[in-house]
């Protein structure tokens, strides 16, 4: 390998390197979560997508920010998205919702304030539809 | 224009009907793209193009966007991108080896098959309204409450026409290789452990394996040896997307035979794993092996200078192989039942594995052009850095998304649609794809492009149209817009303008190009490639009396 070469491969490692140390570590906010801690949740949230709709819990979202709230999802039919955005629109977060699994996420708001859900993956024409305005209360 | 051989003739045609996919996924692009900067402005011309649907009731607005949208990639990706592929390689592979093609009747074949399987899915979009994705997630393609079976049908045979053809055209390819790179007799098990480098590998332990052919050390050029490799991908490919098809074909025949059969007999996330292993095969496979093959033939053949590190372009392209088998987890980070471990092995960091090879594969590509210096910056040469350029942009967006911590994010926005598949395809493919027309023009006819003004003003319309485009999608998406959802407000309406305007300095690009290679080659010459000849005669004639 060429002297050139050599000194161009350190440079890619060295940005492999520091990326990933950047965005695993905990100042990505949600790793610390996501990835390295496994924090007992202070609220289940059962959600149930299905037949173009997103069942939330009839008593409502209420949580409070800074709790760990385990979101909880399942389809009946086919693959949907659970994403949850702010009032201007801007993501959250999301996750997938296939078929035939729970799927488990566990989130902490760090702003009071309404959120809206959308579904985030195409589940057939009707899929736009699929918007809950106010759907959780983040209180402080 | 100089006699066309028979060879150059079919480059020509598939490079030809390649450019026109092209177009036509580019106008699909610029109507979807419209309905959601102005909803309602292509009212009119759905109503007009409703009145040749035989559906029972008027399909809505929703189906008709989500039914391009679904047949959309397939056009530009196995009509574009696969058909102008499947040309420059019937020219260049056998051109390089100094022999003919192993099986010159399936070049004739492949160019039908190509066409109608293209079509046909086209067709499944605009008449059947399928509209479950290219990504086909499970059991969505086969159910028929939002999918119309008979739609479901057509693209599942469309899909499994383009696969077959493709499976024949890597045959033809491989054959054309090896049959040139060992003469001697080889098992299927020895072809395959040369494809996977295991010879090379044996070769390292003192142990070389004589009987079987050897990609790396029987004097191939690097290109062919990137075609024989990135081939392994199309065929994985082809078989997998081809198995996904037969599974939508037998569900779609029960039905019609009112004898449905239940989809959660198929579960849900292993399907998604196995169909984007395979998907990821072109992505993440094929295109960046093909790519850094055509790199490592085109920049050499137009700098007059030596390959820059042939030997570590060789085990490039090997690893890279060998990273495509292992990336596909990326596209399930937002799958939390994924496993974790699989979400951070493969979907982060094999996928980091590209920034490698590509990383090196640039670099080889451009330390050559600098030690060429002064280089003349033919059409080609402007393409093909361009190209690289577009490898790097899209590159980089998609490592950022291929990210357990950003995707949380970034999936299924625009941000990947925009800044990552339309920069790999146009930026990327598109302009490497030029590349390969500028070079060959002149080696296939003898002709030289007739205006240089045209080349540079095609040049950086495609370049700048191409990234206001990506970079607008890619500013909606990291606002919260979703991909795949055709949004009734008008939250992110000033986004789509500026990438509906940067779609339209593209197709200016586009069509300075397109003027530029009529005007040098003649358009009775280009009419020539499809008509018989004394159709054209009589239209001479007629035009002189």
């Amino acid at each position: 390998m060429d002297v050139r070469e050599r000194r161009w491969l350190y440079v890619l490692i060295g940005v492999f390197v520091v990326f990933n140390a950047v965005t695993l570590s905990p100042l990505v906010p949600w790793q610390r979560w996501l990835l390295w801690a496994k924090p007992t949740p202070d609220q289940t949230v059962r959600i149930e997508f299905g037949d173009y709709e997103i069942r939330l819990p009839a008593e409502g979202i209420e949580v409070r920010v800074g709790e760990y709230i385990e979101f909880v999802t399942t389809s009946a039919d086919v693959t949907y998205g659970l994403g949850v955005f702010r009032q201007d629109g801007t993501m959250v977060f999301q996750m997938q919702v296939p078929p035939g699994r729970e799927n488990h996420l566990i989130w902490k708001f760090d702003e009071p304030g309404l959120y809206d859900v959308r579904s985030t993956e195409y589940s057939g024409p009707r899929h736009s539809e699929m918007f809950v305005p106010d759907a959780i209360r983040v209180s402080s | 224009m100089t006699q066309l051989g028979w060879t150059q003739k079919w480059t020509l045609r598939f490079a030809v009907v390649a450019l026109l996919f092209l177009a036509a996924a580019g106008f699909e692009g610029s109507l979807m793209r419209t309905q959601l900067a102005a909803p309602n402005l292509v009212a009119g011309m759905e109503a007009a193009l409703n009145t040749i649907r035989p559906t029972k009731t008027e399909p809505t607005s929703a189906e008709l966007y989500y039914g391009m949208l679904t047949v959309h990639p397939i056009m530009g990706v196995y009509g574009f991108v696969y058909m102008a592929v499947m040309g420059a390689f019937y020219f260049l592979v056998p051109h390089l080896l100094g022999k003919e093609i192993r099986f010159k009747k399936l070049v004739p074949v492949n160019f039908a098959l190509q066409i109608i399987g293209v079509v046909v899915c086209w067709l499944s979009g605009f008449f059947g309204l399928f509209n479950a994705m290219y990504t086909l997630y499970w059991p969505l393609p086969v159910s028929f409450d939002r999918v119309p079976v008979w739609g479901s049908v057509a693209f599942a045979v469309g899909a499994a026409i383009i696969m077959v053809n493709i499976l024949l055209f890597s045959y033809n390819t491989f054959s054309t290789v090896l049959s040139k790179s060992n003469p001697r007799s080889y098992s299927l098990w020895q072809f395959l452990r040369a494809a996977f480098g295991i010879s090379r590998l044996m070769k390292w332990l003192g142990k070389e394996d004589k009987n079987a052919p050897n990609l790396d050390y029987n004097g191939l050029p690097v290109f062919l040896v990137a075609v024989a490799r990135g081939s392994i991908d199309t065929v994985i490919n082809a078989v997998v997307l081809l198995s996904a098809g037969a599974l939508i074909l037998i569900y779609g025949i029960a039905a019609l035979l009112n004898s449905p059969l239940d989809p959660s007999a198929v579960d849900a996330l292993i399907y998604k794993n196995w169909y984007w292993w395979g998907l990821d095969m072109v992505a993440d496979g094929n295109a960046l092996i093909y790519t850094a093959g055509v790199w490592y033939l085109l920049i050499p053949l137009l700098t007059g200078r030596k390959l820059f590190g042939a030997n570590v372009v060789k085990t490039v392209i090997m690893v890279d192989l060998l990273v495509s088998m292992g990336v596909w987890s990326h596209h399930l980070l937002g799958d939390t039942s994924q496993p974790m471990w699989m979400r951070l092995l493969s979907g982060q960091f094999i996928t980091w594995g590209e920034f490698f090879t590509m990383g090196l594969t640039i670099f080889a590509a451009l330390m050559t052009v600098w030690l060429a210096r002064p280089v003349k910056w033919t059409p080609a040469l402007k393409f093909a850095i361009g190209s690289m350029f577009g490898f790097m942009m899209g590159g980089i967006a998609g490592l950022i998304q291929a990210n357990v911590g950003l995707n949380v994010v970034f999936h299924n926005t625009q941000w990947v649609v925009g800044l990552h598949a339309h920069t790999f395809l146009l930026t990327g493919v598109g302009t490497m794809l030029f590349a390969v027309i500028y070079a060959l023009l002149p080696m296939l006819t003898q002709l030289e492009v007739k205006s240089k003004r045209l080349v540079n003003v095609h040049f950086w319309f495609w370049m700048v149209g191409n990234v206001v485009m990506a970079y607008s999608m890619g500013m909606a998406g990291s606002k919260g817009m979703a991909r795949r959802t055709l949004y009734e407000s008008n939250q992110y309406q000033t986004y789509e303008m500026v990438a509906w305007l940067g779609g339209l300095v593209v197709a200016i690009g586009f069509l300075a190009f397109l003027v530029n290679v009529i005007h040098t080659l003649g358009l009775t010459n280009v009419l020539g490639l499809f008509l018989p000849e004394k159709w054209l005669n009589r239209r001479g004639a007629l035009a002189q009396a």
